[in-house]
């Protein structure tokens, strides 16, 4: 479980989350939706480790992200996909996939790229295992994020807005990954402006605004009279519909 | 015959004189790379009062004349702590010291030449900093580095002639015994002068060469 409990993080003068309330557990799809700036992408760089909390606390499967120690430790259960890819360039596909397995959970060299493959397999880049990220349209390189991610056997995967970087064509090969791990019972925190597509596969949805959570209710219930009821969730979906 | 005619051993002398440059320049050059590469890491690691302690020693030697500094190494050493500096060690000191405060400002910037990003992925996936500089930050560093490494290099290279004034019999030296001897300043200076520049092209082919293997396997040329 991912345990959010009175997170602050501000940057300088501006507060970006102002109280958070979270749980995530095993086997739940949590969409976390909201206008840009509203802290989406910031409460995921908390949950992973990359931005230091000012105050609250963070917990997975019950190490603390703020403690150095258990960092490590929260770090191994949750694997991150990134909005720019953020793909070693250097390295080919399968590269990219086996790097952490073979420094951080010590798998020899050839077992991890093993899996790496079967990895890449799995999301239909078989033919572009050995290619550079330069060498890969923006949905394959999101697609090997992916596999990055998986290829650590997190428990949790954060997904912060995987698709904004790409057109709607590739939109949807990613999404459809997404849509297969989510029926596999992968645990997901996916933060994201694709309304329709978190509808589909969310069992619960978050929504910020502000830095604050003003929304935290099954999928169907935001969707419906109840999400509705909230004039600033009325408002965002409305608009983000005529988009 | 006459004294002051060219003999065929003349040519053995200046090859002399270019491998006593050139061991020079290969000794400081390997000595300042790694300690250049170590300062680098020291302040990759931000550690506390070696870090600042690095970069004050650097500023020291990459703003002051290396003749200056072989002075202070090949006479002021000697008189301050009462012990012997041979000619080739001065050289040694002070050329590996000077090679490595800039190969220490090339390192460092290599290593801010790599993305953030890449950095936070390998961070989130749990690796440590040291395998974060050994497998994601070197690789690409040492090629972002190549370039400005091999213009320094070539640098380095003219800069052994100064230590020429303190005894050393590198090239410049023995063209200076040359054209003591013969006269012929023209002659010897041009013979000289060749030997260096093709020594210099050398350096750059071999840096270019170097630099295309290590892109020529990734095509990220444009990053």
């Amino acid at each position: 479980m991912i345990s959010i409990t009175g997170l602050r993080k501000s940057f300088g003068a501006a507060t970006v989350l102002n109280g958070i309330d979270l749980e995530i557990r095993q086997g739940e799809v949590v969409s976390v939706l909201g206008s840009s700036g509203s802290g989406k992408s910031t409460l995921i760089r908390c949950i992973n480790g990359l931005e230091k909390i000012d105050a609250g606390k963070i917990t997975v499967d019950g190490f603390d992200v703020s403690k150095p120690r258990e960092l490590s430790e929260a770090r191994k259960r949750s694997g991150t996909v990134f909005q720019l890819f953020n793909l070693y360039p250097h390295m080919t596909a399968v590269q990219n996939v086996a790097l952490a397995p073979i420094e951080v959970l010590k798998l020899p060299r050839m077992q991890a790229e093993a899996e790496a493959r079967e990895l890449l397999h799995s999301v239909g880049l078989t033919e572009r295992a050995d290619a550079y990220p330069s060498q890969l349209s923006g949905g394959q390189r999101q697609r090997v994020g992916i596999c990055r991610a998986l290829a650590m056997k997190p428990s949790y995967l954060l997904l912060d807005e995987v698709t904004s970087a790409l057109d709607p064509e590739m939109t949807s090969e990613v999404l459809s990954i997404l849509a297969a791990l989510a029926k596999t019972g992968t645990t997901m925190v996916f933060v994201t402006h694709e309304i329709e597509f978190a509808r589909s596969i969310s069992s619960r949805i978050a929504f910020l605004d502000k830095g604050q959570l003003i929304a935290d209710l099954p999928t169907e219930e935001f969707f419906s009279a109840t999400g509705m009821a909230l004039p600033r969730v009325a408002q965002f979906l409305s608009k983000m519909r005529k988009d | 015959m006459r004294y002051g005619d060219f003999t065929p051993f003349d040519i053995v002398l200046l090859l002399q004189g270019l491998g006593v440059s050139l061991a020079l320049f290969v000794s400081t050059t390997l000595i300042g790379l790694f300690i250049g590469t170590v300062w680098a890491v020291i302040r990759f690691y931000r550690v506390p009062v070696l870090m600042q302690l690095v970069t004050f020693v650097a500023e020291l030697l990459k703003n002051s004349p290396v003749l200056v500094q072989l002075f202070l190494v090949f006479f002021g050493l000697p008189a301050f702590l009462k012990i012997n500096v041979t000619p080739t060690e001065a050289a040694v000191i002070t050329l590996s010291g000077n090679s490595a405060a800039f190969i220490y400002v090339i390192a460092v910037s290599a290593i801010e030449s790599v993305g953030r990003d890449q950095i936070e992925a390998a961070r989130v996936f749990g690796l440590t900093r040291w395998q974060i500089l050994r497998r994601v930050i070197a690789p690409q560093a040492t090629a972002f580095a190549i370039g400005p490494l091999t213009g320094l290099l070539v640098n380095q290279l003219q800069v052994t002639s100064l230590i020429s004034v303190i005894g050393v019999m590198d090239l410049t030296k023995v063209g200076n015994i040359l054209n003591l001897r013969t006269l012929k300043p023209f002659l010897v200076w041009t013979a000289v002068g060749l030997l260096y520049y093709l020594t210099a092209k050398l350096v750059t082919y071999a840096g270019a060469r170097f630099e295309k293997r290590l892109r020529a396997h990734t095509a990220w040329k444009g990053l």
